[in-house]
């Protein structure tokens, strides 16, 4: 079957396009601003993170100016939405998803990750895993998307501690699909399902009390 | 881009494809007995697009289109896209319209000619594509070529009342050094 027959990005009304506010316990996502984008086109040229080889970057190296375009595109693409990542007052990050738009087409209920950067002087503190699963909560538990998915290298050890601890799957093993660093790397594709988030996060990870609201009538 | 005439075997051939093909394939993708193992099959159907996306075709240099000819007639289409040149890899896809020749190997000699092409001219490393699961005609005519399972995305597509997993296959250039 010709797959991309089934995935056109085409525009719908309910936009999300830049994200809104999602608390983590150490950092937020919020909405890009200008002010971000030294530090998107900063990561995007960094070897530390470009070594990653998928999913690590919004978009290629390229002027400030280039990336206010990338920006103001961004704010009108239906099909996908982004945020800035605040780690503990200051820029720690950012990441972006798609959804298929189509009934029936691939993943037409299911989100795809695809970027997800942290500030490479800040790994290893915990604010990706932090950030992932506020993220996770917004595909979950607010879009209540029926599963996210993902790609990485199969190298990339530090985001697979990450995609297994919040209940990732690998479905498919690519073999030798990305080059870096002088070799080939194998390519994993991942996928979590509602199902799982409920079950490993439901009981702790929820925004708000269930039921919703009551809180404010007491 | 449209590929170019490559000769096989039993009558079969990939062609290149014209403008009349397109609105064929088209017509063939509305029919379900053509579309079983394809999620809803709702799409832009007017003649216009489909004069657009030809042209679309017919530039991007990131796919290869043909028209699979048996006995000097349509009967499908097929195609290497998502082209990246960089790491060599593609996804490929296959389109039998004529259910009736359903069985006749079609598929896979059309494979076989495309992934020859994809190696011996294009320089490509490696190709991978999904099929649904229990279209199990197609898997054979992939692994038969030599494409091999790579992963299984389970619940893919809603279909007849049921859930329909997916089928990740790849295939690698024996000769890529």
């Amino acid at each position: 079957m010709m797959r991309a027959e089934r995935t056109p990005r085409l525009p719908r009304d309910n936009a999300r396009v830049l994200g809104g506010i999602v608390r983590g316990k150490r950092t937020t996502l919020r909405v890009p601003t200008e002010a971000d984008l030294a530090g998107f086109a900063r990561w995007a040229a960094d070897l530390r993170v470009r070594g990653a080889l998928t999913r690590a970057y919004w978009d290629e190296p390229a002027m400030l100016a280039t990336w206010k375009e990338r920006l103001a595109k961004q704010s009108e693409d239906k099909s996908s939405t982004l945020w800035a990542i605040d780690g503990e007052g200051a820029l720690a990050g950012s990441c972006r998803v798609e959804y298929a738009i189509e009934p029936g087409h691939f993943g037409n209920d299911g989100i795809g990750i695809t970027h997800f950067t942290i500030e490479p002087d800040r790994w290893g503190q915990g604010l990706g895993s932090d950030a992932a699963l506020a993220l996770h909560r917004w595909i979950f538990d607010i879009v209540h998307a029926r599963f996210a998915h993902t790609a990485l290298a199969a190298h990339n050890a530090g985001a697979l501690r990450v995609a297994e601890r919040l209940g990732y799957e690998t479905y498919a093993r690519g073999t030798a699909v990305h080059y870096g660093d002088g070799r080939y790397v194998d390519g994993l594709q991942l996928r979590m399902d509602l199902t799982t988030w409920d079950e490993r996060w439901g009981a702790t990870e929820r925004e708000y009390p269930v039921p919703l609201g009551e809180e404010l009538e007491a | 881009m449209l590929g170019p005439r490559i000769e096989g075997e039993r009558g079969i051939a990939l062609i290149t494809p014209t403008l009349d093909h397109l609105k064929r394939n088209v017509e063939w993708m509305t029919r379900p007995e053509t579309t079983r193992f394809w999620g809803v099959r709702a799409m832009d159907l007017r003649p216009e697009h489909a004069e657009k996306r030809f042209g679309e075709n017919a530039t991007d240099p990131t796919l290869v289109n043909w028209t699979i000819a048996f006995e000097g007639e349509q009967v499908g289409m097929t195609g290497l896209f998502h082209i990246d040149w960089i790491t060599r890899d593609a996804e490929s896809g296959i389109f039998i319209g004529r259910h009736d020749l359903y069985g006749k190997g079609i598929a896979s000699e059309a494979i076989r000619l495309r992934t020859r092409f994809a190696w011996d001219e294009l320089r490509l490393r490696r190709i991978h594509n999904w099929i649904a699961m229990r279209n199990r005609g197609s898997r054979r005519a992939n692994e038969k070529a030599g494409y091999r399972q790579m992963g299984r995305f389970p619940r893919s597509w809603y279909r007849s009342g049921q859930w329909h997993d997916e089928w990740l296959g790849e295939i690698l250039n024996p000769d890529w050094v």
